[in-house]
């Protein structure tokens, strides 16, 4: 783990967040449709000095390029702007959307990801075996049914059977600690299904892999236990792949919780982006992309140290 | 199995634990489909802000009850001078905003100033931009000069909120942080979750409001929106739409309250493209369309066939059984546009309102045309897009919905009025213009009337706009909620008087 190893994953990430900036400051920009046309409506009195009054107020008649220099130089000064709608600095509106996401995506991984190992395992040891392809069918069912739908028929089934049941919304955790997990129950069971069938059916081909290679048998040989043969040597082996995936699972969750939060009307990031590029609410969006892929990067340099720490040969090379 | 039933029972304690809790006593929890865009009054077009500051936040001088008939508000009572040109308001006494301030004459002059002027750019600005000057006659009467005769005034001066005389040139403050009148004063806002509203303390209308706060939160996902208000969780939805609207109606302890909206749907035309520009083409498509079908197959049978004008407007609208055109009848269609000269197929590009009713119902519209040997194109463009297009005449017809307003004139000057701002259907009709400019003169309500009606004669079959039907406006309440009564445009303007029972 040498001190050049780590700026260079500073320089990749300084170089993708310009990357990321530049496309989706372009893109959004190229989306018919602007904001101004979207902030008066189909329905209000609109004449053509209101239309120009609020495009030189929100900066809209300025040069593309001009409009990027102009806020790049502003997240050098730490703004990353203010909210067209209303007016409040991005930066407030994406921390607040920020916390229930995080913790949303946390929960959702240390259970879909704590989960899959032991079952994964499971389904290594037990090949072929009836209880075997049981979970293996209840994995495929995990993969195919996406989220929404197991949270909307969550919902209807919790809204029928448990009536009375506050299931909805979002409730920080410091304000009502038992409020916020009741409430975090379905949305994470809806986010860590799909994640655990896909992570145990990996552990399960990783397992199964590292299971016949020869310091198994050697293992064996020297009269190791069946638990230390599959916990000690084979899963550090199989862990790899694993964590490659949950990295990029995390990534996904970060951004991908979208639907999830729509279901749940949980205030999160996703659904902070959504109505942003909705509503054409140009500096909000920016600011929140640029979050969620420097989240990305940190969270892919984190599995990169991982990859160090489980097999030191990596860091060698 | 010990340790199983030890997690069972910590998931049933987690279960169990905050449903006492959840909701605060006294407090409305109102579930809406997205967050507003700002709160400043005399800023925001989005319904949802208006949904949360009109009424409940902020009062204007007069109001307009169920009915849609203007009542007093900020004011308590007005007289007009014989020429219609001097409007004197007597102003409530005790009244004071939301920071303990005093409500006065300043501050009505102030608030309408802001409303003028160019750098504030609202756009209520011409509702009443025929006034010239407002005169603070003493701190509770204010006098108000027009520049001609304007019947609306009283009307549209329930949409002019009254805001504090120190922000008349501010733009910013009023956005995040709304202080005004009304029976509730805004206390939070967590952008993407929640707004909370608290109770008015010193509101002048004794006893209320009876709620403690309102919370208007945020839930975009419709089915999650019902399941709420089921479970107890959401105590009022507006605007529920007629799918949701018809399973909620199957729910015990669900009170559905209904009226007839003064929003519409309707097919534009473009006066300026090929043969719609001649009105015996546009009588045509009006006889093409056949609005009961279009009602029952794409908006579940929840609304009536409409003119010009909504029937929620009794004192105005004409019963559409007076319109010749609106007799479904094929044949006449095409003996219409034989005579005007079109023959074979007319390719149409139409544009729809990305939403799932204005969809099912551009679907229903091209079918029915097809028979008068129109070819329509359906292009359904993303929102800020149909917006563009629609502001910039970039269309043959569109299928859109549009809010209604309580004053005919608020509604057909700006539309139909040759050069008006929302005219982008291009129309020009000297008949029209003149009997538009007689109406929002006349002061007589009779001869008002007789005018209004001769318009929309003449909008009915041969104007612009094919209006099609007329929704039906729905608010769901679960059984806790006493007192709350729907108000047609679709405000929340009876929360004063609500009550939760426990």
């Amino acid at each position: 783990m040498s001190r050049n190893f780590l700026l260079i994953r500073l320089a990749d990430l300084i170089v993708v967040l310009f990357g990321v900036s530049v496309l989706v400051f372009l893109m959004i920009r190229f989306i018919p449709g602007d904001a101004v046309a979207i902030m008066l409506g189909a329905n209000t009195e609109i004449t053509p000095e209101r239309i120009a009054e609020l495009e030189s107020r929100l900066g809209l008649d300025l040069p593309v390029l001009q409009q990027y220099a102009l806020w790049l130089t502003g997240v050098f000064h730490g703004d990353l702007g203010t909210s067209i709608w209303t007016g409040r600095p991005v930066t407030q509106e994406i921390g607040a959307s920020l916390w229930p996401t995080a913790q949303l995506t946390l929960l959702s991984v240390i259970v879909g990801a704590g989960l899959s190992v032991p079952l994964g395992a499971f389904m290594a040891q037990s090949r072929g075996k009836g209880s075997e392809v049981a979970v293996r069918i209840g994995a495929i069912a995990g993969l195919t049914i996406p989220s929404f739908w197991l949270g909307i028929v969550s919902i209807l089934l919790v809204a029928k059977y448990l009536p009375g049941v506050s299931m909805l919304g979002y409730v920080p955790f410091s304000q009502d600690p038992l409020g916020n997990l009741q409430r975090m129950i379905l949305p994470v069971f809806a986010l860590s299904l799909p994640m655990l069938a896909n992570l145990s059916r990996l552990v399960r081909t990783a397992m199964l892999d590292a299971l016949s290679q020869d310091y198994i048998r050697t293992a064996r040989a020297k009269g190791a236990g069946r638990r230390r043969i599959v916990y000690h040597h084979a899963l550090r082996n199989a862990l790899i792949p694993f964590v490659t995936s949950v990295g990029v699972s995390i990534g996904y969750l970060l951004g991908g919780a979208i639907v999830v939060e729509q279901v749940f009307a949980i205030p999160g990031l996703g659904r902070l982006i959504l109505g942003a590029i909705a509503e054409r609410n140009y500096p909000l969006i920016q600011a929140s992309i640029l979050v969620v892929t420097a989240s990305f990067v940190v969270i892919n340099f984190l599995v990169d140290l991982l990859y160090a720490w489980i097999d030191p040969r990596i860091s060698r090379q | 199995m010990n340790q199983i039933t030890r997690r069972g029972a910590l998931f049933a304690a987690l279960l169990a634990g905050s449903a006492l809790p959840a909701l605060a006593a006294g407090q409305l929890e109102i579930a809406i489909d997205s967050a507003p865009a700002g709160l400043d009054p005399h800023l925001i077009t989005a319904f949802n802000s208006v949904l949360i500051v009109q009424a409940n936040i902020y009062q204007g001088l007069t109001d307009l009850d169920a009915s849609l008939s203007v009542v007093p508000g900020l004011a308590s009572g007005w007289t007009v001078s014989d020429d219609g040109l001097t409007y004197r308001f007597a102003l409530r006494e005790g009244v004071t905003f939301h920071d303990g301030s005093s409500f006065d004459a300043e501050d009505v002059a102030a608030s309408i100033r802001r409303v003028l002027s160019a750098e504030i750019a609202s756009p209520l600005a011409s509702r009443i931009n025929l006034i010239t000057a407002v005169t603070v006659i003493d701190p509770l009467t204010v006098e108000l000069t027009l520049s001609a005769p304007f019947a609306p005034l009283l009307s549209s001066l329930a949409t002019i909120a009254m805001v504090p005389a120190e922000v008349e040139t501010n733009k910013d403050a009023l956005q995040q942080a709304p202080v005004g009148t009304g029976p509730f004063r805004f206390a939070e806002w967590q952008p993407n979750a929640f707004i909370r509203l608290e109770r008015n303390e010193g509101y002048y209308a004794e006893g209320q409001p009876a709620l403690d706060a309102v919370r208007f939160q945020f839930v975009p996902e419709a089915a999650t929106r019902q399941v709420g208000l089921v479970s107890g969780e959401y105590h009022l939805l507006p605007g529920v739409d007629p799918a949701t609207a018809l399973q909620l109606s199957a729910q015990p302890g669900v009170t559905l309250h209904q009226t007839r909206d003064l929003s519409y749907s309707l097919v534009g035309m473009n006066t300026t493209r090929g043969p719609l520009g001649d009105a015996r083409v546009r009588r045509a498509v009006n006889l093409l369309l056949n609005r009961q079908d279009i009602i029952d197959g794409a908006l579940f049978g929840a609304g009536v066939p409409g003119g010009p004008l909504s029937p929620a407007l009794t004192e105005w609208a004409t019963d559409t059984g007076a319109f010749d055109c609106y007799a479904h009848n094929v044949e006449a269609a095409q003996a219409l546009l034989a005579e005007a000269g079109v023959t074979g197929p007319i390719p149409i590009v139409m544009k729809v309102l990305p939403r799932q009713d204005t969809r099912d119902i551009a679907q229903v519209v091209q079918q029915q045309l097809a028979a008068g040997g129109f070819v329509v194109e359906l292009i359904t463009p993303e929102i800020g897009q149909f917006v563009q297009d629609w502001r910039n005449s970039d269309f043959d017809m569109f299928v859109s919905v549009n809010g209604g307003a309580p004053d005919p004139d608020q509604y057909f000057y700006r539309t139909f009025y040759a050069g008006g701002s929302t005219n982008v259907f291009q129309y020009v009709n000297a008949d029209l213009n003149a009997l538009l400019d007689t109406g929002r003169s006349q002061t007589d309500m009779a001869a008002r009337q007789a005018t209004y009606a001769e318009a929309q004669a003449m909008l009915a079959c041969e104007g612009p706009v094919a209006h099609l039907a007329y929704g039906t406006l729905t608010t769901a309440t679960s059984a806790a909620v006493q007192g709350f009564e729907i108000h047609p445009m679709n405000r929340l303007t009876s929360l004063a008087s609500v009550t939760l029972a426990e």
